[in-house]
């Protein structure tokens, strides 16, 4: 359910990814048999070659990763965590069409990281 | 995941079927996204003995599935209508919000999705929340 524009992480490569990412990460928190998450996938892959370069996006499949999704609270899925120099900004949940996807995760980054 | 057996997956479809019936909802238009709830569902009640909803991430499924609240219809259905997994749904595809409180997140993706059967489902809206399971907080929905 990636692309070679979203990258797979997992419990074991999530710190080492955060750390040495030079871009916004956005990480889509998803799972196999979520309807939701099906439905958004199309917008989270166009997204990533639309910003490719500018935000980095990533996928983590909550059924295989216990540690993350906990860590960072998440509950409903699909759960999108934007993530600027390191740091956790911002947290929202749901299907969405892509232009709102966009917003969504826009609201959380300064314009310098647009 | 593993996937279900044909005896659990004829069993949630005849349960979508007969829930869309009483509530009035029909299932999302995309026929891939109804498939996946169904597939998740049928698959937690061949591994917790109940179909816990797929569309959210637990600590423990085992624990959570010692409550109601995520068995699906779950709580937020019950008593708002609402299924954010968007298997009980308007013939639009968006789930109905009308009953939510204004700071669920469904308000706020979806905003007001009014209930065009609202003589029918909302079986527990007059009932409190489920209690969630042993040792986690009262934290109620999301």
């Amino acid at each position: 359910m990636a692309s070679d524009k979203i990258l797979v992480l997992t419990d074991s490569n999530f710190k080492e990814t955060l750390e040495k990412s030079s871009t916004p990460l956005v990480i889509d928190f998803w799972a196999e048999w979520c309807g939701p998450c099906k439905m958004v996938a199309p917008s989270v892959e166009e997204l990533a070659e639309e910003l490719k370069g500018k935000i980095q996006f990533a996928k983590m499949d909550v059924d295989s990763n216990q540690q993350v999704p906990m860590q960072f609270a998440v509950r409903s899925i699909p759960t999108f965590a934007v993530f600027n120099k390191g740091n956790l900004c911002g947290k929202f949940t749901g299907a969405m069409a892509k232009d709102q996807l966009k917003k969504e995760i826009f609201r959380y980054l300064p314009e310098s990281a647009q | 995941m593993k996937e279900p057996s044909p005896k659990s997956l004829e069993r949630m479809r005849t349960f979508v079927r007969k829930y869309n019936e009483k509530t009035g909802t029909t299932t999302h238009p995309k026929a891939e996204v109804t498939d996946s709830v169904v597939h998740g569902l049928a698959s937690h009640l061949d591994e917790l003995g109940k179909p816990l909803c797929p569309c959210n991430f637990y600590p423990d499924k085992k624990t959570e599935a010692t409550s109601r609240r995520w068995i699906c219809a779950c709580d937020e259905m019950k008593r708002w209508k609402y299924c954010h997994c968007l298997l009980f749904v308007r013939a639009d595809g968006l789930p109905i919000t009308e009953y939510l409180p204004a700071d669920h997140e469904g308000r706020q993706i979806y905003g007001l999705v009014t209930d065009p059967t609202p003589d029918k489902g909302r079986e527990s809206r007059d009932l409190p929340p489920s209690s969630p399971p042993e040792g986690e907080g009262a934290e109620g929905g999301h």
